[in-house]
């Protein structure tokens, strides 16, 4: 088993009232969303239409003294930090992560500038270890920008964060790039988390929709496929150089078919993009990672490590747990499945790399006993 | 040994023309003053490469944008359409990986093949 520093690059934080987010948003917004009698507050999250069989979460995330998995500070450090040597925290937060699946854009915006702020004041302010993504409502792409670079000077916002589509087009095409150029600006890769789709936007599945959360589960990486295509067809990496992106929960074992297929069809259809200076496999090997969760599992389980091995993705791999969601990996599971001289590169050093951390830096922390109060 | 494949006269601007040479069968291409010979025998699925449509090399400095350098003819293989620089045969992604390209010169305005060697 593995037992060395650890990265955990998604992690699901939450709220547990509408009156947490309220709280940061301006005065007139503030009267929009509570000012309805006894209708109740606008809603300030869109809701997946997919009702998971068991609940989206692990049923022993729930805080002991109430509140959803996810929204007590103490339970996560009890059940995720002090269960490992865990360095770093990414967090993506939970149904609020769906904001750019909003219809009103303005709206959007102010309540991504109020997560960015309830997690720095919330969350960031409890824990060395924990760090943040930066949400924003990509329907205006100009103040997404904007909002990017709001969070420049705070090291603890550390990624740019995608999951809804508001345009139904790849996110490389043009209409997102101010927000690329703010995150490459800034040094912030650009998360793209599966999950997107399927109820307010685009569905993620491109034969067309799905009845149930099986299937569309199942399809999740077909989405995360698109954005990925897309990313290189338009160019993105040549005109963001220095842009980092990290494929979130969409899956791996497809990486390969994908390149393999992505670098034959650019040999014949070269002449459609010809700002492409280097094969798609080049593009995605120097500038895109990829987390582990959900690991796909081989009935033989070196099958699976023999087509991450083919496009050497033990370098690119960086652990996640999706901690609290119902299907999150645990380290001690994923070591069994992973070659031992991958461990510590996926489980720390990749991304180590993908944030721009010395490994020097990250110290173990002070007191970190299973448990602790 | 060289092969006279005509007067220069008889090849078009801008056209491959298959010729004779030896045992190979040749595509020569005249691009404006410019003569260029290639294998027609794609490396790739042995395909009729040199029936294949030829054009100035297409490139965009940036993504989006759209040039043609006429100075750079590129020959698309009418099988899967891999493209490849006449100059050196090599493919437009990989320097590597070529058409077999015959050397070929001009004396008293005819078209000479050297089909004992080739450029690769």
């Amino acid at each position: 088993m593995y037992s060395g520093p650890v990265i955990d690059c998604d992690v699901h934080h939450a709220r547990n009232t509408d009156a947490e987010l309220i709280e940061y948003l301006s005065r007139g917004w503030r009267e929009y969303v509570t000012d309805r009698g006894p209708a109740g507050n606008v809603p300030l999250a869109v809701q997946d239409g997919f009702p998971n069989p068991h609940g989206f979460m692990r049923a022993d995330t729930y805080p002991k003294g109430g509140g959803e998995p996810g929204s007590d500070y103490a339970t996560m450090r009890d059940q995720l930090l002090a269960a490992s040597d865990v360095r770093r925290v990414i967090l993506t937060f939970g149904d609020d992560s769906h904001v750019a699946g909003h219809h009103n854009p303005y709206f959007a915006a102010e309540l991504a500038r109020a997560m960015n702020d309830w997690s720095i004041e919330r969350w960031l302010s409890k824990d060395g270890r924990l760090s943040s993504s930066i949400m924003v409502g990509s329907q205006l792409p100009d103040v997404a920008a904007a909002e990017v670079r709001r969070h420049a000077d705070r090291p603890g916002m550390v990624q740019v964060m995608l999951v809804d589509n508001p345009f139904n087009r790849g996110f490389g095409h043009p209409v997102f790039h101010p927000i690329y150029a703010a995150a490459e600006e800034t040094g912030r890769p650009v998360a793209i988390h599966g999950g997107a789709g399927g109820w307010a936007n685009p569905p993620s599945t491109g034969g067309g929709s799905v009845s149930t959360y099986f299937e569309t589960h199942v399809l999740w990486p077909q989405a995360i496929q698109t954005h990925l295509v897309s990313f290189i067809a338009h160019g993105v990496f040549e005109k963001f150089p220095r842009l980092r992106v990290v494929l979130v929960e969409g899956g791996s074992a497809w990486i390969p078919s994908l390149l393999w297929r992505f670098d034959m069809e650019y040999k014949g259809l070269r002449r459609e993009v010809p700002w492409l200076k280097r094969l798609p496999s080049e593009y995605f090997a120097s500038h895109v990672w990829v987390t582990t969760q959900p690991l796909e599992v081989s009935p033989q389980k070196e099958n699976v490590v023999e087509l991450l091995r083919s496009m050497s993705l033990e370098n690119r791999l960086v652990y996640s747990s999706d901690y609290p969601h119902w299907d999150a990996d645990e380290i001690d599971y994923l070591s069994t499945r992973l070659p031992a001289d991958w461990h510590r590169r996926i489980f720390f050093e990749n991304a180590c790399r993908l944030y721009g951390w010395k490994e020097e830096d990250l110290a173990p922390p002070r007191t970190a006993a299973r448990g602790s109060a | 040994m060289r092969v006279d494949v005509g007067p220069v006269s008889d090849f078009e601007d801008h056209r491959v023309r298959i010729v004779h040479a030896g045992n190979l069968e040749v595509g020569v291409l005249r691009w404006r003053d410019r003569f260029f010979a290639i294998h027609n025998r794609c490396p790739h699925q042995k395909g009729p490469v040199c029936l294949g449509i030829v054009s100035g090399r297409l490139g965009g400095a940036a993504p989006g944008s759209m040039e043609v350098d006429d100075e750079i003819p590129v020959l698309a293989c009418p099988w899967h359409g891999w493209e490849f620089e006449l100059e050196r045969g090599h493919a437009l992604w990989d320097e590597n990986y070529a058409l077999k390209v015959l050397p070929v010169s001009i004396e008293s305005g005819r078209v000479l093949l050297d089909v004992g060697r080739s450029r690769d």
